[in-house]
């Protein structure tokens, strides 16, 4: 009994201390339920022998004025430990729109650090609940009422003055949130409001914000096809990074890689090693060697993973620049035999060499893909239906890409 | 209210008039007053109020031989009041809250100084029993005004207790020195007392103006509530102002402001503190009273010295009366002897009917009652309907057969059954004047079976509603009383079917009222045994003794005329308070209906948190779940109409609910039985058009199972256009949407919709049953679920253009499903499509299993264009027509060797349109065949917009505007 007594005094003496000594550090551990610290679990485990901690908390006016704080965090730490977490979720809820409050009240952003492990809590914690309430066969719906929250702090770090520089964060935080719920599109409204915001310099957000916000925001551009940005935001993000956190380097590479396969870049092996994406290295190959067989095969083998991260259309395309590798390998070899004639392509011999890779495609339909990468500028030249022949460009029949995207 | 002015400042005269008039109502009453004690419900209560402050008043100022008593009566009212206030107030308030149908647990902090407001309040929602949930948002509200304007109230409460006492001496004195004022300022007083006093604190000047605006609105506030027809709404706006005022208080009642505000006020007072009853029936009397009165008023002003006169009369009056009040009190549900003795004894002869109606409404004034009573039959008569009007929808209603006492404190004591139905009878009404008779005839009911002492134990739910009396019937009512007598009989018990009123739990009710009759019997009973034998007594001598020859004799003409006016009066308020209300209700300014939305609002969530509301809720569960099993009974044991009755009864109920919901958007979701809102239909009609529902299905009209299912075979193997098809199915659908069938039929009716919406190229349409189809195939239910997943899979790849959406239902799909051909297929449009491959597309698409080929059909016009595009571009010199008629899907065969050379060249000429349509350059080549120019044509292709494109893709809406140029 003395024990809990002290050890809930002793949370509440940390709480108020750090809150008029504004030691954010030492605040933001009191928070930080999933570091699973063991004085919290010990807190928990008095809290949950105690019972009565609300009247500790009212005992003293130096507690009872954060009382609408202290309350929610002991009850959420309880069902927490107790590991209800829905429970738990909705305390925790409670206490951060509480002390969203407080947060509103000062005047300096001295406190960010501890909305910080409260964002992320709420959404870790949001996660978990839903986890379990799938698992009960219940809707699962608390990520997005950590999304809706967040976005309310999102609404009170916006506005000028030095809480801004929190803003990104959140905003990152709400990017997993969205990205896991599959509700991309509300992205927008957020990243709207960071990058038409001229009073705030981009840079001048924490580095780590700024690479995960490059990160989703490129994930996106993945999305919409649009490569020469995703290349943009990813690269950033990447060289931006961290070059300790290869899992953080890794993710961005998820992406990047194949944003820079599409725009003609082929990854060094040892970079798929290193960030164990082997899964990329028989799509490297394929377009390495002009092998579509092997393409395919490797989306095939892969179908899963490429689909969930969302890279599969992207990898799809890579086609046509394996068509394109294997017109300029007849082409070199043709050129190797008779220089004279080597930039008129028989439509036969392209199918034949599709037949070896065990593509059974008919003239009509490599004419058809001839005539559009012709049409997409991956090959330089014209097609002449009569006799069935590519006529090549004598000039760069085979134009490289040189991180421009395909023409579509 | 000009007459009203006129009487402040012409003083003296117009107001004895008025006062005498209502001091006949209220003599006439008087009698009733002495059984009131013990019959008063909680209007009652309020009543007594109401005529205490009056009579105070008139005591004082007019009849001072003839009102001693009724000063007394006020003393002994008040005396009461203020037992039951003091002594009682807790136990009074907490009946009250009791009686009240919803749970006052807050009113319980105020009992004091809220004990009137509560009062009313309760009155009002024992009224307006079909509008409960409105009610106890608007409840709350007030509760809340009360608490912030706490200090405001409590004059009033203390001045209802003590002001009684001391008051009476303050009140003379100031009353008399101004002399001609002072009637009016007496006036006033006495009736506006709490008003006045409270706010104005002690200014006359205020007063007379406080009381004209006062008077006004007081009346048309009594009005509006006793028309059981007004609108909660108005009600709540009511309270809004309440609230306001109070704010305001004493800066609203300053003798300049303005009618509105003070009217507002009044009408809320009268609402919530019940006092305006009386002052409704005041200030009618006082505009018709006549001038000649004011004479013989002053002497008796002069010499009604409350205080005095209280004293003495207590002291002096030993007799009968109190004998009788024991015994009402004690046997309250006999009315009729002390009644009778009591008219006896009065020399003048009121018809029992008279007066019991009066009773009730005057039911305080007791003391005074008796000698006025002997006014004459004339008097009361004519004063009914002006109290009627005024005050009859809440005393009569809440008349209690239990009570004895009438405590200021009770809280509506009527059933609510009986209050509904009284509001069912006043909704028939057409009229002020029907609605005036009807209040005759009611009253007239009412107090018979009060009398039976079945007031409670009757089914007034099942009562039938009377006819409407003729509006010339009610005028003679008015006159005469026999008449409404002779009518009673007819409308007297012929019960019919019951509709109960779903509000609220009618048992419990009752036997809360009657633990709050007796223990507010209790109360006022003992306050009584102090002041009211006293007084009473000497109101019995005086009134048969004395009364007053003057009264007698004058009173009648002036009475019957002004009663008359009255009526007419009254009704014109109440249409004005009607207007009002509607206005506040809805049309009024934004303002008002933002007031009124707060209110409701708060007061909606006070109602979410209350437990009454709570049980209200399960009890109405309950009595669904009783309906149900009452109907399933009836389905097995009797012919489908009973059943489809009940289902009636059942889906009104839901109805209702669900509407009431729709008002109030706070109301929880799970309040409305969708069980109950289904149908089950009867029609038996095979065709039906389609036609959106705009309000509950009707099961005559809806189709049952087996007949939908005759329908969709029907419509199947019609030879009819899509139209006709489309129209049908929609029909179909909604008859299985509102009877709530989930089953294969569903299933095949939205695959059947979909297939032929798809033939059409009908999207819209075909994305509405695909989406239905996804929730029930996830449900479980069997059809053709790879079909329809290829279709969505073509769907959003051609149309959606959102590779997320790709994406995810692409890793979506099962195994399974990615083995089924017709997926397979889809899947391999994808393919050809992300990539541009238009030999592969078109190939699939010639090869299309199910109508995957009609989804196709709906990319075919964007890939040719594609494809010529791409063909222009990497084509040269030219491509023959006839291969791209071929690969571009236009003839109808596969490019063999030449097989079928007609079909080819069908296809070529197509082919041919097609391009010369979207700009592409044809030239023949030497042999005579067709060539493409891809050359000429890389630059002058376009992609021309379809003919029938109309911008809100349906073509049949076509106008010309939305059509587009043409090559």
């Amino acid at each position: 009994m003395g024990e809990a007594h002290r050890r809930i005094t002793d949370y509440l003496n940390k709480f108020s201390d750090a809150v008029s000594y504004q030691d954010v550090a030492s605040l933001a551990q009191l928070f930080s339920f999933s570091s699973n610290s063991p004085s919290l679990l010990s807190l928990a485990d008095a809290l949950n022998y105690f019972q009565d901690a609300n009247r500790l908390i009212k005992q003293s006016d130096k507690f009872s004025q954060f009382g609408e704080i202290l309350a929610p965090i002991f009850r959420s730490l309880q069902s927490y430990r107790l590991g209800n977490l829905v429970d738990s979720y909705h305390a925790f809820e409670k206490f951060a729109n509480a002390f969203i409050q407080e947060f509103r009240n000062w005047e300096s952003a001295w406190a960010l650090e501890a909305l910080y492990v409260i964002a992320y809590e709420i959404r870790v914690l949001a996660e978990r609940a839903d986890r379990e309430l799938a698992s009960n066969g219940k809707s699962p719906e608390k990520l997005k009422g950590a999304g809706s929250f967040l976005m309310k702090v999102f609404g009170v770090l916006a506005g000028k003055g030095p809480k801004r520089v929190g803003a990104l964060y959140v905003t990152c935080q709400l990017f997993k949130i969205y990205f896991k719920l599959g509700t991309v599109h509300l992205c927008r409204s957020v990243i709207r409001s960071i990058e038409t915001a001229r009073i705030f310099d981009f840079e001048e957000f924490p580095r780590r914000d700024k690479v995960t916000y490059m990160y989703y925001t490129g994930r996106l551009e993945v999305f919409n096809e649009n490569f020469p940005a995703a290349e943009h935001k990813l690269s950033y993000a990447l060289t931006h990074c961290n070059p300790l956190r290869e899992a953080n380097i890794r993710m961005i590479l998820k992406y990047l890689i194949p944003v820079k396969l599409s725009l003609g870049i082929l990854p060094k092996a040892w970079l798929l090693e290193k960030y164990n994406l082997l899964e990329y290295s028989n799509v490297v190959q394929a377009l390495k060697r002009g092998d579509l067989r092997l393409l395919r095969h490797a989306l095939q083998e892969h179908e899963d993973q490429f689909l969930r991260s969302g890279v599969y259309l992207v990898l799809e395309k890579l086609e046509l620049q394996v068509y394109q590798r294997l017109v300029k390998k007849i082409y070199f070899i043709q050129k190797q035999k008779d220089p004279s004639k080597a930039h008129q392509l028989k439509l036969d011999v392209i199918v034949k060499a599709l037949k070896w890779l065990e593509m059974d495609m008919d003239l009509d339909e490599v004419e058809c893909i001839m005539t559009i990468l012709i049409y997409k500028n991956l090959v330089k030249g014209y097609f002449a239906h009569k006799s069935k022949v590519v006529v090549l460009s004598k000039q760069d029949p085979f134009p490289k890409l040189n991180g421009k995207p395909v023409n579509s | 209210m000009m007459n009203q002015a006129t009487n402040t400042q012409t003083l003296a005269s117009l107001d004895q008039n008025s006062i005498e008039n209502q001091y006949v109502v209220n003599a006439s009453q008087g009698q009733t007053s002495l059984y009131v004690p013990s019959t008063t419900g909680s209007e009652a209560a309020s009543w007594n109020m109401s005529r205490v402050d009056n009579h105070s008043a008139e005591n004082g100022s007019f009849l001072n031989s003839t009102y001693h008593h009724v000063q007394h009566t006020e003393l002994s009212t008040r005396t009461v009041q203020d037992g039951s206030n003091a002594a009682s107030l807790a136990t009074s308030l907490s009946l009250g809250t009791t009686n009240a149908q919803s749970d006052y647990s807050s009113y319980n902090s105020y009992s004091n100084s809220s004990d009137p407001y509560s009062y009313g309040s309760t009155g009002y929602q024992g009224y307006y029993n079909g509008y409960l949930q409105q009610s106890n948002p608007t409840y709350s509200q007030p509760v809340g005004a009360y608490q912030n304007t706490g200090a405001p109230y409590q004059p009033l409460s203390s001045f209802q207790n003590t002001g009684s006492y001391a008051g009476p001496a303050s009140y003379s004195s100031t009353y008399y020195n101004p002399g001609d004022y002072q009637t009016a300022g007496g006036y006033p007083n006495s009736s506006y007392t709490h008003q006045t006093t409270t706010w104005n604190e002690g200014n006359y000047a205020n007063y007379t103006t406080h009381q004209y605006s006062n008077y006004t609105p007081d009346t048309s506030g009594a009005y509006a509530a006793g028309n059981a027809a007004t609108n909660s709404l108005h009600y709540q706006q009511h309270y809004k102002q309440w609230a306001d005022y109070y704010n305001q208080t004493e800066v609203s009642c300053a003798p300049g402001t303005e009618n509105l505000s003070v009217a507002s006020t009044s009408t809320q007072l009268s609402q919530v503190s019940q006092v305006p009853s009386v002052s409704g029936g005041y200030p009618t009397s006082n505009s018709q009273a006549p001038p000649s009165f004011t004479s013989s008023w002053r002497p008796e002003s002069s010499s009604s010295q409350m205080p005095s006169l209280q004293e003495q009369k207590k002291t002096a009056c030993p007799q009968a009366p109190n004998l009788q009040y024991p015994a009402a009190q004690q046997a309250p549900q006999n009315y009729q002897p002390p009644l009778q003795t009591v008219q006896s004894s009065d020399t003048r002869r009121v018809s029992k009917l008279q007066i019991q109606t009066n009773p009730r409404i005057a039911s305080n004034l007791p003391l005074g009652l008796p000698k006025l009573d002997k006014d004459g039959p004339n008097n009361s008569a004519v004063a009914k309907p002006a109290y009627i009007s005024v005050s009859l929808p809440k005393p009569s209603e809440k008349v209690l057969p239990n009570d004895a006492a009438d405590s200021v404190l009770k809280a509506g004591v009527f059933p609510k059954s009986l209050k509904s139905y009284v509001e069912r009878v006043l909704a028939q009404c057409k009229d002020e004047k029907q609605m005036a008779a009807c209040q005759e005839v009611m009253k007239e009911v009412i107090t018979k079976a009060t009398n039976d002492g079945t007031l409670h134990t009757r089914d007034w739910d099942a009562e039938s509603l009377f006819p409407i009396p003729k509006t010339d019937m009610a005028d003679k009512n008015n006159l005469q009383n026999p008449t409404p007598v002779s009518l009673f009989p007819k409308y007297k018990k012929s019960p019919t079917r019951r509709s109960k009123s779903r509000w609220e739990p009618l048992l419990e009710e009752k036997s809360v009222d009657k633990l709050g009759s007796v223990n507010n019997y209790a109360a006022k009973y003992s306050s009584w045994v102090h002041v009211n034998e006293k007084d009473r007594k000497p109101t019995g001598a005086s009134s048969e003794g004395k009364t007053d020859v003057m009264n007698n004799i004058r009173f009648p003409l002036m009475e019957q005329k002004s009663a008359s006016k009255t009526v007419q009066r009254q009704v014109k308020r109440q249409r004005l308070a009607d207007v009002n209300a509607a206005d506040n209700g809805d049309a009024s300014s934004d303002s008002d209906k933002e007031q009124n939305l707060t209110a409701y609002y708060s007061s909606a969530i006070a109602l979410a948190n209350n437990p009454e509301e709570r049980k209200r809720r399960e009890s109405r569960s309950k009595r669904f779940e009783k309906m149900q099993g009452n109907r399933a009974e009836i389905n097995q044991f009797k012919a489908k109409n009973a059943g489809t009755e009940n289902l009636y009864a059942r889906r009104a109920s839901a109805l209702v609910l669900s509407k009431s919901f729709e008002d109030g958007g706070s109301k929880a979701v799970e309040d409305i039985d969708w069980d109950a809102l289904t149908v089950k239909g009867t029609c038996q009609e095979i065709e039906k058009r389609y036609l959106r529902l705009t309000s509950a299905p009707d099961p005559s009209t809806v189709r049952p199972e087996e007949v939908l299912e005759k329908a969709l075979f029907m419509v199947q193997n019609s030879q009819k256009n899509y139209l006709y098809k489309c129209d049908q199915l929609k029909s179909i659908r909604q008859d299985l949407t509102v009877q709530r069938i989930r089953n294969q039929l569903t299933v095949k009716v939205y695959e059947t919709h979909a297939r032929l919406t798809l033939e059409v190229g009908d999207l819209p349409e075909y994305n509405q049953c695909q989406s239905q189809l996804k929730i029930l195939y996830a449900e479980g239910i069997e059809g053709c679920h790879m079909e329809f997943a290829a279709y969505n899979l073509l769907c959003v790849i051609m149309h959606s253009n959102n590779n997320r959406d790709l994406l995810s239902s692409m890793s979506r799909l099962s195994d399974e499903a990615k083995k089924d051909k017709a997926v397979q297929h889809a899947l391999a449009v994808r393919v050809a499509v992300t990539s541009g491959n238009y030999v592969m597309f078109f190939r699939l698409y010639k090869t299309a299993p199910n109508l995957s080929a009609c989804l196709m059909d709906l990319y075919v016009e964007k890939m040719r264009y594609k494809a010529v595009s791409c063909m222009s571009r990497s084509y040269r010199p030219q491509v023959p027509v006839l291969y791209i008629a071929q690969v571009l899907g236009f003839s109808s065969s596969i490019p063999t060797n030449g097989g079928s050379d007609e079909k080819d060249s069908e296809g070529l000429e197509d082919c041919v349109d097609w391009l010369k349509s979207h700009g592409a350059c044809l030239i023949a080549d030497s042999n005579g065949e067709m060539q493409l120019d891809t050359k000429a044509s890389s630059s002058s292709l376009y992609m021309p917009e379809p003919e029938d494109a109309v911008a809100h893709g349906d073509a049949s809406l076509a106008v010309n505007d939305f059509l587009t140029r043409t090559s």
